[in-house]
């Protein structure tokens, strides 16, 4: 089932004024449920202006966006998109409300008017998701990055959306944090079956999508598998994306004469083919 | 930096009094501070400050840290407490140095005026001392709920005093931020006489707002985000219930009132 669909959007800020910008140019794109989607591109491709555009936040200059085959432009939907997509942003500071966990996961479906058991519930449900239970009455403020980001995805979850867009959500984090929001998501896309989609620009997020949409000044320039994406070498270069640590040496490893396969994506693999060779 | 605003900070112990309603804690600190306004004998200030010392010793907050409280505001109960001393001319003089004169009624008000503002600022220092900020949030929201009638948002200003203290520490870090930055590249923050040092606060202002600006721009988003909507019904998670604790509160503070109202208007001149 179709959960987004992205009809030929162009988005312009400050329309018909003297610093217009044309951040999304003719973009199409079909999200299906149970997808985990990466979106990448490098500053300024337009990327965090679509995750906006996903729940209304944003809406299109010209096209339409379905959410679940409700347009986002019709007010009358707006709740109901929002309440399905969820966005958790970059900055974790930046989006709790509250002092105290577990009063700002409450937050959410405190707004949507559900009874009072129910929130208990969802809250509890949403803390156990990230992995948070025992940090429920403690304050974010002492916690470490990674964490408070958990927490903000948690506040998103307790709404159960359909569909969790993380615009950037890594960026800001440390590599132990960045793994253990990655890790969070890939779970909730198996387990949990909620659709994903990943803003980001570091491409070792990218492995454990099943479909790379990579953007380039407004425009998608393809859509892929991670592989398909990596072996594209004129196409990265184009666009300034990196490869993978792993993969970068896993390359250069072959170009020296090894038998190596060019497309490794995780560490796992590599220790797996460099066994093989000894 | 940090240390310096610990001015009313949660000081969590689960204590007795941490468990009062805030409401009601709201409540008794209005008429604390009404009852100290009362307060004229050294009789009523013995009483007021055996009160005090009373609750700070309940809610197991060390006395000194509830006395630390008042650090901040010690230079205007000084100052107050020195002009009433050099103003007032009443009664014997005691003694007299050019145009300064004391006498004996000024010591008398000098003290009873820098008591009593002592124990204004150290009584409501006690309220945020032992209610958690969303709490406090929450009794407000509720106490005001009756303007409901007159459609005066009031869901709206408890979310914005709630994300104002929520900011608080955020800001905080920030400016400390700021300033690291400025010391490295050479501005000295902490030398020169007074004018200098206001300058020198510019350019720790300006980058502050500007990212307080851009933060504000981005929690409206995540508000959105997260189905914020002012004008429609929402529910709690927390329930606010009275309790006993609320009862036995009530009638203490409601002692102490009377204690001093007595003391005011029947007794006077007895003690």
């Amino acid at each position: 089932m179709q959960a987004i669909s992205v009809n030929n959007v162009k988005f312009v800020y400050n329309p018909n004024t003297n610093d217009e910008h044309t951040a999304l140019n003719g973009v199409s794109l079909e999200i299906n449920e149970g997808d985990f989607v990466a979106i990448v591109g490098h500053n300024g491709s337009g990327k965090s202006t679509l995750a906006k555009l996903f729940n209304g936040l944003l809406l299109p200059t010209e096209g339409d966006i379905f959410v679940y085959g409700k347009n986002t432009k019709d007010e009358e939907n707006e709740f109901d998109n929002r309440k399905n997509v969820g966005i958790v942003f970059q900055n974790p500071d930046n989006q709790m409300i509250a002092s105290i966990v577990e009063d700002d996961i409450a937050f959410g479906p405190e707004n949507l008017g559900l009874d009072r058991e129910e929130i208990i519930k969802r809250v509890n449900w949403a803390l156990d998701v990230v992995d948070m239970q025992e940090y429920k009455n403690a304050t974010p403020f002492k916690m470490s990055g990674g964490q408070k980001q958990r927490i903000a995805i948690a506040g998103v979850l307790a709404l159960m959306p359909k569909v969790l867009v993380l615009d950037e959500s890594t960026a800001m984090l440390d590599p132990k944090g960045r793994k253990e929001v990655v890790d969070t998501i890939t779970k909730l896309n198996k387990k949990h079956n909620i659709t994903i989609v990943l803003i980001t620009h570091n491409m070792e997020e990218v492995v454990p999508a099943n479909k790379v949409v990579v953007l380039n000044e407004g425009r998608i320039e393809k859509v892929g598998s991670p592989k398909e994406i990596f072996m594209d070498n004129e196409l990265l270069n184009r666009c300034k994306l990196e490869l993978p640590v792993v993969t970068e040496i896993a390359r250069k490893l072959a170009e020296n004469g090894l038998n190596i396969d060019k497309n490794i994506l995780t560490e796992e693999e590599l220790k797996e083919a460099l066994c093989q060779l000894l | 930096m940090k240390n310096n605003v610990t001015f009313g900070q949660l000081y969590p112990t689960n204590s007795f009094v941490h468990k009062i309603d805030a409401r009601i804690k709201l409540l008794l600190t209005i008429l604390y501070i009404i009852t100290v306004l009362f307060c004229e004998s050294y009789f009523s200030y013995v009483i007021t400050i055996a009160v005090v010392l009373f609750v700070v010793l309940v809610s197991k907050i060390p006395i000194w840290n509830a006395i630390k409280t008042v650090k901040p505001v010690i230079f205007i109960i000084l100052l107050t407490g020195l002009i009433n001393l050099f103003t007032i001319r009443e009664g014997k003089v005691l003694c007299s140095w050019w145009i300064f004169t004391i006498t004996e009624g000024s010591v008398d008000f000098a003290i009873k005026m820098s008591l009593r503002l002592f124990l204004l600022v150290l009584g409501s220092t006690l309220l945020t001392m032992t209610t958690s900020p969303m709490d406090l949030t929450d009794g407000i929201e509720s106490m005001l709920s009756p303007l409901k009638v007159v459609k005066f948002p009031v869901a709206d200003v408890a979310i914005v005093i709630s994300i104002a203290l929520r900011f608080i520490p955020t800001l905080i870090d920030e400016t400390d931020k700021i300033m690291m930055a400025q010391k490295a590249r050479g501005s000295s923050i902490d030398e020169g006489n007074i004018i200098k040092r206001c300058k020198a606060l510019v350019p720790i202002l300006v980058p502050l707002f500007v990212s307080a600006w851009r933060k504000s721009d981005e929690l409206a988003l995540a508000l959105d985000a997260r189905c914020y909507k002012s004008d429609v019904a929402k529910t709690k998670m927390k329930v606010h219930k009275l309790s006993w604790r609320d009862l036995v509160a009530v009638l203490f503070v409601a002692g102490f009132t009377t204690v001093v109202m007595l003391d005011k208007y029947m007794w006077l001149g007895i003690f």
